[in-house]
């Protein structure tokens, strides 16, 4: 599995990744990197406790990261979370939440793959 | 600053994935620092300022957003000097707009290109470090200008007195006393409108007044006798010939420093009466500059050897002066000079080596310029200011003190190395009030009223001294914070936060409590001592006058005997005793001591039967201890029929007491109008009781 191919098992744009990072290393280091990143956890402790403010955040940074590493099937949806959430709770916040979880799931699984792939 | 050493940028973005994107795309190039939330951003920007050449910032952060950064950096002007390139996923147009206007350089909307942030960031800091270039040579020239003009001016006039052979201390002399002069004069009169930057360019050009004489011939000008009066008419040209000189420079016709010298030159030799040369002005009609510089002129030729004269006192030459033997002078300028004439040879003295110096000084000046190229004026005050940060922090460790710094806003506080080591805290503690492991050591309370009477001070009377306890790693110690809130300069001051330290006074305090408690009680019983006892009752029956209180006193029947039979340890064992039953019986309002040897004095306050309350007492002092029966004689004076005051009331029970030892002792007995000529049973406090008593 190449990078390329996780990059389309996730749903993200590769060509855009390497257009603008200019390097394929630049980028697989921090995609590899993206499955430490807390901020997943930190928007689901957030929801669980109900604190909306530190869940908009969260969803931000998230958002954030996947623009910068164009993994755009979960900023997409990250980023409506993160509108949902601005200005507090919102009704439509938790199937957005649901639909940010399923292709964070998805993205990880990707990832965990070509990281398998490229050490095996 | 060498430009081998990295340019260090601050990031501040709550992901450390961002973080490390941005790190990894500069780290070649720059040195990079890292702040996950705006807060801490702040600490690191307050912590290392000037190091840091340029941030880059996020917006959305938990502790303090990116427009909080913005905020504080303006608040401190961190803004004007520290370059910020703003970050952000966000791309409304008023976030934009409100971060151009909160002052940042430059903003990068997400996703970004590496490239770009690349070519921006090094942009961003080029164009900052020319600014700050610029800004430095702008001053360093001036400077550096000052320091060529009087090096110019120093070198002319020292051309002149070498073909005068005279010591090279004339020009300086006179520039002196011309100073002195016009400060004195602009406080005595102010006739003269003279402003200080006058009076600077009246003293620099005060060098120039003898150029004329170049034009003289040496062998008249070092004639060692008297001129012919061809000769003098010749030497008399000299001051036309330096004005003509000043009149046709080619260029610099308007400059003030040129038209002063010219006034000097022309007419340092007129005098008040009319009778100077060349034009015979009067009065007025001389310029006061050139009226002071004739004057000071005169002076130093009379206290210098010249080739035609030997040097006269200082006390002969202002007499010359002043009685007119060098030609008439203004008034004004004579009672200047009488005024401070006592003063003058030490004015001298002390200029004259701070002019030699200076001299000395400038002739190195141009050489060093040259030789430290790179150490310019504005690096100069960045060395001296790194240097006072080392000294100061030297001093704080060696001082092995507490020492701290607070800001309000942000809330943050920054403590000496040695502080934070003794603490157990970190050197920088942000938001201090809400930090648990700063909460531990310093109660909230007591933080909370510190900030708030820190807040309460004034510009003027800033310093605040505040006794609490602090714990040191777990043992909590009375410390004493001695604190200086700062005051901004603005109008009205704004208060900023405190500097001080905290000083550990927990062993002295503890030595003085204990010393105090040694004071006030009896070592034997525990009790209170008479002296503090009265002390106590004095402050009780002032703070409570309407209060009905009893005041008792008694001792122990037969205590010589059982001291004489038993010993007087077993006497002590006695005493303890009975100081321990007394404490069980009474409560915790009353007062309770032992007034000497084996006399002991209640003070209790009641509300309508006394006579139970101390029946009640009396009852329960009495019994035995071991083998001694205890047997008690008790006097007892209440507020109600005693008046006036402590001393009456110890007196009325004191004559209770020895009445109840007349009447055959064991019982108590209030003071009544009987008892007013009675005796004193413990008067002579320490008396032996055989001697007292009547049987």
């Amino acid at each position: 599995m190449t990078l390329k191919d996780c990059y389309a098992a996730m749903g993200g744009n590769y060509e855009d990744a390497i257009g603008r990072l200019r390097s394929e290393r630049l980028v697989q280091k921090f995609v590899l990197k993206f499955l430490d990143d807390g901020s997943y956890d930190l928007l689901c402790r957030s929801l669980e406790e109900k604190n909306y403010e530190e869940a908009f955040r969260a969803a931000h940074t998230i958002k954030g990261v996947c623009q910068n590493l164009s993994i755009d099937k979960l900023q997409a949806s990250s980023s409506r979370l993160c509108e949902a959430l601005r200005n507090g709770y919102t009704p439509e916040a938790d199937a957005l939440a649901e639909e940010t979880a399923e292709d964070y799931r998805q993205t990880v699984a990707a990832i965990r793959a070509f990281q398998e792939a490229s050490v095996g | 600053m060498s430009t081998e050493q990295k340019q260090k940028i601050l990031i501040v973005d709550d992901s450390e994935l961002n973080r490390a994107i941005l790190a990894d795309m500069l780290a070649d190039e720059y040195e990079i620092i890292e702040a996950e939330n705006g807060l801490q951003g702040v600490g690191l920007l307050q912590q290392q300022e000037t190091d840091i050449s340029l941030v880059l910032l996020d917006i959305v952060m938990p502790q303090m957003d990116g427009f909080g950064v913005l905020e504080v950096m303006a608040q401190n002007h961190w803004i004007d000097d520290i370059p910020v390139i703003m970050i952000s996923a966000e791309t409304g147009s008023s976030h934009i707009e409100r971060a151009y206007e909160l002052g940042v350089t430059d903003f990068i909307s997400r996703p970004f290109d590496a490239l770009i942030v690349h070519r921006r960031v090094v942009n961003t800091i080029l164009l900052y470090a020319k600014q700050k270039r610029l800004v430095g040579m702008v001053a360093d020239q001036i400077y550096e200008n000052q320091q060529r003009s009087s090096l110019l001016i120093d070198i002319l006039s020292h051309i002149v007195e070498f073909r005068n052979g005279e010591s090279g201390l004339h020009v300086l002399n006179v520039r002196t006393l011309t100073e002195l002069m016009l400060n004195h004069l602009v406080q005595k009169t102010d006739r003269y409108q003279l402003s200080p930057s006058d009076i600077s360019m009246i003293c620099t050009a005060s060098s120039l007044h003898d150029i004329g004489k170049i034009s003289i011939d040496e062998k008249i000008l070092n004639k060692p006798g008297r001129f012919t009066d061809e000769e003098f008419a010749i030497m008399k040209t000299h001051s036309m010939a330096g004005a003509e000189m000043l009149e046709n420079l080619p260029i610099h016709q308007d400059d003030p420093l040129v038209k002063v010298a010219y006034d000097i030159c022309r007419w340092h030799h007129e005098r008040w009466d009319g009778r100077g040369y060349p034009d015979g002005l009067k009065g007025d009609e001389i310029p006061i500059s050139a009226q002071i510089v004739a004057l000071a002129d005169v002076y130093d030729a009379l206290t210098s050897k010249r080739c035609y004269k030997d040097s006269f006192s200082h006390e002969t030459a202002i007499q010359m002066i002043l009685d007119g033997k060098c030609g008439a002078f203004n008034p004004l300028l004579l009672d200047c000079l009488r005024d401070f004439a006592d003063d003058l040879p030490t004015h001298m003295n002390n200029s004259n080596s701070v002019a030699q110096r200076n001299l000395r000084e400038m002739r190195n000046v141009a050489q060093e310029i040259h030789r430290h190229e790179e150490l310019t004026a504005s690096e100069r005050t960045l060395q001296l200011l790194e240097h006072e940060r080392m000294k100061y922090s030297f001093f704080a460790d060696m001082s092995k003190e507490i020492q701290f710094e607070f800001t309000a806003s942000p809330p943050m506080i920054t403590l000496s190395n040695w502080g934070a080591e003794h603490l157990g805290l970190d050197e920088i503690i942000m938001d201090p009030l809400h930090q648990p492991e700063a909460r531990k050591v310093m109660d909230a309370a007591d933080f909370q009223n510190l900030t708030d009477i820190l807040r309460s001070t004034s510009p003027d009377l800033p310093v605040v001294t505040y006794d609490c306890k602090l714990n040191y790693k777990g043992a909590w110690r009375w410390t004493q914070i001695v604190a200086r809130a700062t005051w901004s300069n603005d109008e009205p001051p704004r208060y900023t936060g405190a500097i001080g330290k905290a000083i550990d006074i927990h062993d002295s305090r503890m030595k003085l409590a204990s010393l105090e408690r040694q004071a006030s009680h009896d070592a034997l019983t525990g009790l209170l001592n008479h002296a503090y006892a009265k002390k106590r009752i004095l402050e009780r029956i002032e703070s409570r006058p309407a209060a009905t209180c009893a005041l008792v006193i008694f001792d122990l029947d037969h205590f010589k005997s059982a001291n004489d039979t038993y010993g007087h340890s077993f006497g002590d064992q006695v005493l303890v005793h009975l100081a321990e039953k007394l404490r069980q019986c009474i409560r915790g309002g009353d007062i309770a001591a032992r007034a000497g040897g084996d006399e002991f004095l209640i003070f209790l306050e009641y509300k309508d039967d006394v006579e139970a309350v101390i029946s009640r007492i009396f009852q329960s002092l009495c019994g035995r201890f071991e083998q001694f029966p205890l047997s008690i004689s008790m006097g007892v004076a209440l507020t109600a029929t005693v008046p006036g005051g402590y001393d009456a009331l110890f007196h009325a029970a004191d004559a209770a007491l020895y009445t109840v030892k007349r009447g055959g002792r064991g019982q108590y007995r209030f003071y009544d109008e009987t008892m007013r000529e009675t005796l004193s049973a413990i008067s002579p406090i320490d008396g032996d009781e055989t001697t007292q008593e009547p049987d």
